[in-house]
């Protein structure tokens, strides 16, 4: 099953990948497919799902800012209008008591029946009072109405008894009294004839407050609560703590104005928190207004829309990912399918090359073998006419000295022949110690008769600091033969081919083959490597010569390059490295093989 | 049989020795010569029955030597001898008017065959 799968796998997978014809590495025009291949997905996928992601994002904030500010301004009206009603629940309250002081004489108010009925009036008018006591500056209960038995109770030691001497008014916090009912105190002072003062106490039941705070309530996830101003919780809370107990959020820095701000709670839930602290006209308060509002639950739709958005922008860049690899793959596969096909055809025609090289040569070898045998002939037939024709062939000086000419003449044909061995030997692809003063003797013999008849001089000029080089002879020696040739077929009789090496750095040598024939105009410069580009008549050059120069001198880890001016000159540049197997084991290792 | 002037252009010396020393013991009267130039010369004041040239030749190009004889001597029979001879060079010649393209090495009786023609069409 597993294999079955590889198999399918195996053949989905492009041809490039598993590039098996090496023979043909050095035709390729590019080597690295896999790399083309991934820089192409990565560049096209780049392109595409950018801006997409770009806008994606614009968008998000866009939307969050506007959401934002929209639940900010919210909450702010909530906080605003919340103040204001807790702001007047206090100071009505307020009111009353300073109106009651200031309208009513201290012995009326200290008459137990006239502060009973005050008592009930005043519940009647505004509710949610418990009790009203008058102290006395020294902070005796003088007078008291309400369900307790508190005269003659000494507040002169307690802390809002203190306050309210000294700032004229009181309200506290809420806290639990004798019945542990949840209350607030109010106070306010108010000056005798007789220059002492008293104070008028009311306490108040909080659940009107309670009341009034919860009208203003948004939905189930909003909290609006009272605290103290030490962070102690006054009204229910939903979520931030238990009344009278400390607030599960930091309290608010102090501002005269309403205040919203946006923060992360302690469950890492994201808040707008609006605040203002509570001051009436006529006494500050110890309450901060809280308004808690948990971002993500008002944010609900446009969280579901988010991640609709989501799924489809996650579709649509699996999308185009998937067609961008397949787009890729594609082409990339063509590509290397094409660059195969011309790699292929490169090594056909280079193999036809060498074959029609190798015939020329032998045509040539031949020729030239022509006249020595012509001459043996000669010879070899005078010395049988010498014995046909003249009876003194013994004891004859001439006779010997013939057979020498014989011999000699049969000495040069074996010289040739031993070049032409020579020259077929060196296509083996082995690598060996070279000589280049040697191969490119060995080059020229074949174009001596030409030059000495066309009058064309040869100047060879090889440093001396050059070493043997290693490297393939067969393939140096075609270079070296196509360049004389295409020179020897660019010069007019009597013009000069100049063949120089020098030493390139410590691991390269260069040989500059230049005449100063025809040239090529600029234009043909950039072309002559190209495979059929020739400037030749029609039909008397196949344009395939330079390319496979060119294909050789990359087989041998070599450079070539051309200089040309028209009428004037043509030079070309071989770097060779010293040193072909070190060359071949480096980029073996590059390519991981 | 009749005494024949030949006269022998090839830049290959021993060749040219060789080939004359053979011919005059077959009778022939030969003359020696290595380049064009001289080769003209001696056609200028000599007249010849039978011209074997050589096409390599280091100052004039063989059939360039052919096309110069043609024109002011129509008659005398010239054979090419040639050891680099293409297709080309063959035709050429032949519509400049050669008797003969043989390649090197020549046969001493092909040539003797050849002469003995010549001789039988000028008699």
């Amino acid at each position: 099953m597993i294999g079955r799968f590889r198999k399918i796998l195996g053949s989905l997978r492009p041809e490039f990948y598993h590039r098996s014809s090496e023979h043909l590495d050095p035709y390729f025009t590019f080597t690295d497919y896999r790399k083309i291949w991934g820089i192409g997905i990565f560049l096209l996928a780049a392109t595409a799902l950018l801006p997409l992601m770009v806008v994606t994002i614009i968008y998000y904030q866009l939307i969050q800012k506007s959401v934002d500010s929209e639940l900010i301004l919210r909450t702010e009206r909530v906080t605003s209008n919340a103040r204001r009603a807790v702001t007047f629940f206090l100071e009505e309250r307020l009111n009353a008591l300073r109106f009651t002081v200031n309208e009513i004489d201290y012995d009326q108010l200290t008459n137990p029946d006239h502060l009973a009925e005050l008592l009930r009036n005043l519940k009647l008018g505004f509710g949610g009072l418990t009790d009203l006591s008058v102290i006395s500056h020294l902070g005796i209960q003088v007078a008291y109405a309400g369900p307790f038995k508190l005269e003659g109770k000494n507040y002169s030691k307690q802390a809002w008894f203190v306050e309210c001497q000294k700032y004229n008014f009181y309200v506290s916090e809420i806290f639990r009294g004798y019945r542990d009912l949840p209350h607030i105190i109010i106070a306010v002072k108010s000056f005798r004839p007789d220059g002492t003062h008293f104070i008028l106490r009311a306490t108040l039941e909080t659940e009107r407050l309670i009341q009034t705070l919860s009208s203003y309530e948004t939905g189930e996830h909003a909290d609006i609560i009272l605290v103290s101003r030490a962070g102690i919780i006054q009204t229910p809370s939903k979520y931030y703590g238990d009344i009278f107990e400390k607030m599960a959020l930091p309290v608010p820095d102090y501002s005269p104005r309403t205040e919203t701000v946006m923060a992360i709670d302690g469950q890492r839930r994201s808040i707008i928190t609006g605040y203002a602290f509570i001051s009436t006209q006529i006494a500050d308060t110890p309450f901060i207004l809280m308004v808690i509002k948990q971002k993500a639950k008002m944010m609900g739709v446009w969280l579901e829309l988010r991640s609709k958005i989501n799924w489809f922008v996650g579709f649509a860049i699996l999308v185009i990912i998937f067609v961008v690899a397949i787009t890729c793959t594609f082409m990339v596969n063509k590509l290397y399918l094409a660059d195969k096909a011309k790699a292929e055809a490169m090594a056909v025609m280079e193999q036809n090359s060498q074959l029609a090289s190798i015939g020329q040569l032998a045509a040539g070898v031949a020729h030239e073998i022509n006249n020595p045998l012509a001459l043996i002939n000669e010879t070899a037939g005078y010395v049988k006419d010498l014995f046909i024709i003249k009876e003194q062939y013994s004891k004859d000086d001439e006779l010997l000295e013939n057979i020498d000419y014989i011999l000699e003449a049969v000495a040069r044909c074996g010289t040739i022949t031993r070049q032409l061995l020579g020259f077929a030997r060196k296509f083996d692809v082995k690598i060996q110690r070279v000589n280049l003063n040697e191969v490119i003797s060995d080059v020229l013999v074949f174009h001596n008769k030409e030059a000495e008849y066309r009058n064309v001089n040869v100047f060879v000029d090889i440093s001396k600091d050059i070493p043997e080089i290693e490297t393939d002879r067969g393939k140096l020696q075609q270079v070296l033969l196509n360049l004389v040739n295409n020179a020897f077929q660019a010069v007019d009789n009597g013009c000069n081919l100049d063949i120089t090496a020098l030493p390139e750095g410590v691991n390269k040598v260069s040989i500059t083959i230049s005449d100063n024939g025809c040239g090529m105009p600029e234009e043909n410069l950039t072309k002559i490597f190209e495979p059929f580009f020739t400037t030749k008549e029609r039909g008397k050059g196949t344009g395939l010569g330079l390319t496979i120069t060119y294909g050789l001198v990359k087989k041998l880890h070599g450079n070539i390059s051309v200089k040309s001016r028209e009428n004037e000159g043509t030079a070309f540049i071989i770097t060779l490295p010293i040193h072909l197997q070190e060359e071949m084991r480096k980029d073996e290792n590059s390519f991981g093989r | 049989m009749k005494q024949y002037d030949l006269l022998i252009v090839d830049d290959e010396q021993r060749f040219a020795d060789m080939l004359a020393r053979r011919l005059n013991l077959r009778g022939c009267n030969c003359d020696v010569c290595y380049n064009g130039r001289e080769a003209l010369n001696i056609l200028k004041r000599k007249k010849l029955d039978l011209i074997l040239l050589d096409l390599h030749l280091p100052d004039i190009y063989g059939t360039e030597v052919l096309t110069r004889i043609r024109k002011y001597d129509e008659s005398t029979p010239v054979i090419i001898v040639t050891g680099h001879g293409t297709e080309k060079d063959r035709r050429e010649c032949m519509q400049q008017g050669a008797y003969a393209f043989m390649h090197k090495p020549v046969g001493i009786d092909e040539l003797m065959t050849i002469l003995a023609e010549i001789g039988e069409m000028s008699a």
